[in-house]
């Protein structure tokens, strides 16, 4: 890495720390999260960044440079369908095979009971053992190729284990040369190290649904918060094993569920135990970028519960003015810049947000431009120039 | 909780499998936990990351 380039990664890697930490750095870092907006840019399908990682690797390194962003993710994309694909994973739409290759990939939700990736009458057996479970009972399900244990094994299972965990390795090792080069070649800082999610999360997305877990909230209540309680050591374990070893970045909790219940639900089912795994990584020393998709500001009360400068709290749907008054003096803000205005908009309307956001939030430092949501490919480029611009402009102290 | 965060076979349950281990147990440990994290993170990985 030339002299240069070493001078401006420390200088955006202190700017970034700086206000992760609420802190009042030179000016207002310019951390953002892009998905399928870097293909658009690099001139990329959306099949292209999702099935070839290299190609999103390449697309978000460009953009960091052409947009001088501070700090990035290296694939905000996130997944790597060749990797589903190999998997034989059932949950994904994939661009190129199941949807036109300009389409980003699609979740599909578990409708029915039988379609649950975990029935309802297997809670005790995911409570006992969660990583056995996973190992014994969901991942094959979850894939088209594998065979749960007590069914005759195949070739194809054992060939999807194997390429699953090589495909792994691959992936991560590719993950870290690309990071090094976002750092050695645009000088730019990685923006989050590890995963967290939150346990309830778990249980909806990826074992019942939304659906059966809705039900289970009336019908076995129980054994719900038994599993919340169950799995949330693993993800604890998952996301420090995860996590920078520096401690420098935060570990990132995407959080999908949480505004979509009753408030006696939140506070029974979704918040102790979220509360208790940011708190245990806090006292690991690692923060957790609380990226919460959709309007959380029902839950400040909540949210404030947590130690000061333990987490980066985003804003999606809500009023990041409520946001920062609420929060901003136990948290650093980020986001808050609204995704139809980055798509419809006007570049004019793009930089009086920002100096709106900046003015209102940042003033004393502990603000993070970025947009509400994950950039996606109906952002104009010339909308992403100005949010740049405009943090430039109006976020110097 | 019959295996342990981080864990897949534990050290514990592996090493009263072997008949004897006639050099270093703290080499056959070393390697063998090391591989525990690494499978046990392609579980979870599954889990919370695809």
């Amino acid at each position: 890495m030339s002299n240069e380039m070493e001078k401006l990664y420390n200088e955006r890697l202190e700017r970034y720390t700086t206000a992760n930490k609420n802190g009042k750095p030179d000016r207002v870092p310019l951390r953002i999260f892009a998905a399928e907006f870097v293909a658009k840019h690099a001139g990329y399908t959306a099949q292209e960044v999702t099935h070839d990682y290299k190609k999103a690797f390449i697309a978000t390194r460009k953009c960091a440079k052409d947009f001088n962003w501070d700090s990035t993710n290296i694939n905000m994309i996130y997944i790597w369908t060749g990797l589903i694909d190999n998997i034989g994973i059932r949950w994904y739409k994939i661009p190129g095979i199941d949807l036109d290759p300009n389409i980003g990939f699609q979740y599909k939700e578990p409708k029915e009971e039988d379609s649950a990736y975990m029935k309802a009458d297997e809670y005790d057996l995911f409570i006992d053992s969660p990583t056995e479970f996973l190992a014994n009972v969901w991942l094959p399900r979850t894939s088209k190729f594998m065979v749960p244990v007590g069914e005759p094994n195949t070739y194809r299972n054992n060939i999807a284990w194997l390429k699953g965990g090589i495909g792994m390795m691959q992936y991560l090792a590719d993950s870290r040369e690309a990071i090094s080069l976002l750092k050695s070649e645009r000088g730019v800082v990685q923006s989050v190290a590890g995963i967290l999610k939150a346990p309830f999360d778990i249980l909806s997305d990826k074992l019942r649904g939304f659906r059966m877990i809705s039900a289970d909230l009336h019908r076995r209540p129980d054994k719900v918060l038994a599993a919340t309680e169950a799995v949330t050591p693993y993800l604890i374990q998952n996301a420090l094993a995860s996590a920078d070893p520096n401690k420098l970045l935060p570990v990132g909790l995407w959080l999908h569920r949480g505004t979509m219940f009753s408030d006696k639900v939140y506070e029974k089912f979704f918040w102790p135990t979220l509360k208790e795994a940011i708190i245990q990584l806090w006292k690991n020393g690692i923060q957790t970028l609380w990226y919460g998709e959709g309007d959380w500001s029902r839950w400040y009360k909540y949210t404030a519960e947590l130690p000061e400068g333990s987490i980066i709290y985003h804003v999606d749907k809500e009023d990041i003015f409520e946001a920062y008054k609420h929060l901003g003096n136990k948290f650093c803000i980020s986001g808050g810049i609204p995704n139809d205005i980055l798509a419809f908009g006007t570049p004019d309307d793009v930089r009086d947000y920002c100096k709106k956001v900046i003015n209102g939030v940042a003033k004393d430092g502990g603000y993070i431009m970025d947009a509400s949501a994950i950039i996606q490919s109906d952002a104009k480029i010339d909308n992403i120039k100005a949010m740049t611009e405009a943090t430039l402009e109006y976020g110097v102290y | 909780m019959k295996v342990r965060p981080g864990t897949l076979i534990p050290w514990e349950q592996r090493v009263k499998e072997y008949e004897k281990i006639l050099g270093d147990k703290e080499i056959v440990k070393k390697e063998w936990e090391s591989l525990e994290v690494l499978a046990n993170r392609f579980i979870w990985f599954c889990l919370t990351d695809l």
